[in-house]
């Protein structure tokens, strides 16, 4: 316990020497969660399009109004021309170019069949769809206000409630998320490289002649960074709180336990990559390659999990973001408890284990 | 001076090949990440756990609750029978543990009020707290009750929009994300690598040796910048033949093209690294830069979200991402063909910005080594 405590506490002078580094440590995730905070928004509105009226009437200009002026279109600032009206699509000066043929006021009158068309910039699916989706649902309600008043052709309505986040503000949803991404990426850098330096400035040596034991060691490794990942977090937290203004229905208590176990997960995989490699260049850039793009795509952060193809699904077990997500989304917005979350609790502590357990076995090996 | 600096490049990748790891982090992770991280992407909001309390059980009520289960918006619990009669106030507990993400209750005149010619109002519960899903799945909602509403009463839309959807029909996203897939990693390579090797000659003490012998800075540096402008280009070529062969990504554009502005891309990228090894003085202080700027150039370069979508304050941030720029010039000539003059509003900031930052850093650079 005492050898643990020497250890750590020589770490500590290390992190403590290069005070540089820790303001980073403490002021980019701030930094970070303040800009992608606002930043990351998927509600997709606002998209730009072109309308090439060639019927121009009344009844067209008003379906041309009903469109630009919905909140999911804004008008483009170029025209289509008449020659090559694509042509705005590809220097991506609109998304998409709803076209209205001579006649439309005419077979509107009559009753008659008209076929508007829409064409749409199809290389980002996403927003392809959306353009689709939005479109028909103005079409739909352009129709609904041509009926002569009073007429009731008697339907259903939709009356909507919507829990946890009433507003449906998006930053409710990445705010979360983002604060459990970030630790993950800072604590699996930190650690990366604390056993690839002494390896590479030549100490690990004379720390191996000490009369310490590897596990010992890496514990000691781990501690310091335990408590500056921990107190990131709730930095991290208490500015989300502040400027998004998160809500926390859920146990504070609860929250702090489970995020102490996932940043031990996070600084494990640092570990795991330190005991492995011999710089620290290469450790750091292990460590970015791992963690930050599989935790941005894999955990359910951006991309819903359950629309992932079954192997991808499978293999998302081992990024632990997955597990924290759905845990701290639960206590902040939906006041889980610990009964509904111990499944995850539970993986993500197994987690933990399994890469201390790898990392202390490879130490072991790369000292003899 | 070119014996210098051919002599430099020859240092610099016996020291790449001699490190087998890093070698491995530098291609052959990230194609396993390409190849892996392509099919992550699908936004598209899909079988979306509905829980319906139908209270009227009729016949009207049944052919709604047909109609929501057409397609593959909407997934109810059980397939063969889709009609819950299970207790409302389980529904908080559903929500809780992700069971349910949306519920419809279906009142008990819902067919009487029907067959009267009356409006009747059903109510529908969303967990909101996934904002994007709930959004799209209330939108779904509204499409299937206007198409059943019109059936009921006979009222045939005599409108009907036809899309068509230009450079990639089917839709497929893989199309557009391995594109930028591509850019990101092109980006954090050449951002690290060239940070961290420079500051790391200077903490183990080998710049200074490199400084006695009469190489002059400006050959240190182009030699370095070379030998990572290289490996740069090997990477996208990789990138972009396992995208092709692969994932069947497009290739409309011109190559040529497409070369060209990366190797602009590039100087802007490894300007950026350079700079950052003149304000650093350890590893560990690069990489943390290195860090922080490649997580932002994932976030606002309109990968994942479009641009136009983020408060203004934010669009004018993401002007200092080189990457928002390259991101529309690789997609634009892989999937749309785009040519020199419709690129042009993106190839002029990366010119002004490499030359900016590239200068700056080199003067910076030089600087310091005499």
């Amino acid at each position: 316990m005492r050898k643990i405590r020497f250890i750590a506490q020589k770490e500590v002078y290390h992190i403590l020497r290069d005070p540089r580094s820790l303001v980073i440590v403490f002021a980019m995730p701030i930094l970070m969660t303040f800009l992608f905070g606002y930043a990351i928004n998927m509600d997709i509105e606002n998209i730009t399009i072109a309308v090439a009226d060639y019927d121009k009437t009344a009844a067209s200009r008003q379906l041309t109004g009903d469109f630009i002026n919905s909140t999911y279109f804004t008008p483009s600032a170029g025209k289509p021309a008449f020659q090559d009206p694509e042509r705005l699509l590809k220097t991506g000066g609109a998304a998409g170019i709803l076209t209205i043929r001579p006649g439309f006021a005419e077979a509107l009158a009559n009753g008659t069949e008209f076929e508007l068309g829409m064409t749409v910039d199809g290389a980002d699916a996403q927003l392809a769809l959306a353009v689709q989706a939005y479109s028909n649902v103005l079409l739909s309600r352009f129709l609904l206000n041509q009926l002569p008043p009073g007429t009731n052709i008697g339907g259903v309505r939709i009356s909507t409630l919507v829990k946890y986040n009433p507003d449906l503000k998006s930053s409710q949803f990445f705010v979360p998320g983002l604060v459990a991404i970030l630790l993950l990426m800072i604590s699996a850098l930190l650690t990366s490289i604390t056993i690839a330096r002494e390896k590479e400035t030549g100490t690990m040596e004379q720390l191996l002649t000490a009369p310490v034991k590897p596990r010992e060691i890496l514990l000691g490794k781990i501690i310091p960074y335990v408590v500056i990942a921990f107190l990131d977090g709730i930095l991290v937290l208490i500015f989300a709180k502040v400027i998004f203004g998160m809500p926390f229905v859920g146990s504070k208590m609860l929250l702090l336990l489970f995020g102490l176990i996932y940043v031990t997960a996070a600084l494990s995989i640092g570990i795991l990559i330190s005991s492995l490699v011999s710089t620290q260049q290469v450790a750091m850039m292990a460590a970015l390659v791992t963690t930050v793009l599989p935790s941005v795509m894999l955990s359910g952060f951006m991309f819903a999990i359950k629309n992932m193809p079954t192997a991808l699904q499978v293999l998302s077990h081992i990024v632990p973001a997955r597990y924290f997500l759905v845990i701290i989304r639960g206590i902040m917005l939906k006041g889980s408890g610990l009964q509904i979350l111990a499944t995850q609790a539970a993986a993500l502590v197994m987690l933990t284990l399994v890469l201390l357990t790898l990392a202390s076995r490879k130490f072991k090996t790369t000292v003899g | 001076m070119l014996k210098a600096y051919t002599g430099l490049i020859k240092k610099e990748f016996i020291q790449v090949r001699r490190d087998k790891n890093m070698l491995r982090i530098i291609f052959i992770v990230p194609i396993m990440q390409l190849l892996i991280l392509g099919y992550a992407v699908n936004t598209d909001v899909k079988n979306i756990s509905l829980d319906l309390y139908d209270y009227d059980q009729s016949h009207y009520s049944r052919e709604f609750a047909r109609a929501l289960a057409a397609g593959d918006y909407f997934k109810f619990e059980r397939d063969d029978r889709p009609l819950l009669t299970r207790s409302l106030w389980t529904l908080d507990d559903r929500f809780r543990n992700g069971s349910a993400e949306m519920a419809l209750i279906l009142p008990n005149d819902f067919s009487g009020r029907l067959t009267r010619g009356e409006d009747v109002t059903v109510g529908l519960v969303a967990d909101g707290s996934d904002a994007t899903a709930a959004r799209v799945g209330i939108g779904y909602m509204q499409q299937i009750v206007y198409r059943f509403s019109g059936r009921i009463a006979g009222f045939e839309s005599p409108l009907t929009m036809r899309h068509k959807f230009l450079y990639n029909p089917e839709l497929a996203s893989v199309y557009y994300m391995v594109p930028g897939i591509v850019a990101t990693l092109l980006t954090m390579i050449t951002v690290m690598l060239t940070s961290m090797a420079i500051v790391r000659e200077r903490e183990m003490g080998t710049l200074e040796q490199l400084l006695v012998t009469p190489i002059s800075g400006t050959a240190l540096l182009l030699g370095k910048i070379t030998t990572f402008a290289i490996l740069g280009f090997v990477e996208i070529c990789v990138a972009l033949i396992v995208g092709i062969l692969w994932f069947k990504i497009p290739f409309v554009g011109s190559p040529l093209l497409l070369f060209g502005l990366s190797a602009l891309y590039l100087v802007t990228t490894l300007g950026i690294g350079l700079f950052f090894s003149t304000v650093t003085s350890t590893q560990q202080q690069a990489m943390f830069l290195a860090w922080f700027f490649a997580v932002f150039c994932i976030l606002t370069a309109g990968f994942f979200t479009p641009i136009s979508n983020m408060p203004q304050w934010v669009q004018y941030v993401t002007w200092i991402n080189p990457m928002r720029y390259f991101m529309v010039i690789v997609r634009g000539i892989l999937m749309k063909g785009a040519g020199l003059s419709e690129l042009m509003p993106n190839i002029y900031p990366l010119i002004i910005y490499g030359g900016l930052i590239f200068g700056f850093a080199a003067m910076r650079f030089t600087k310091r080594t005499t």
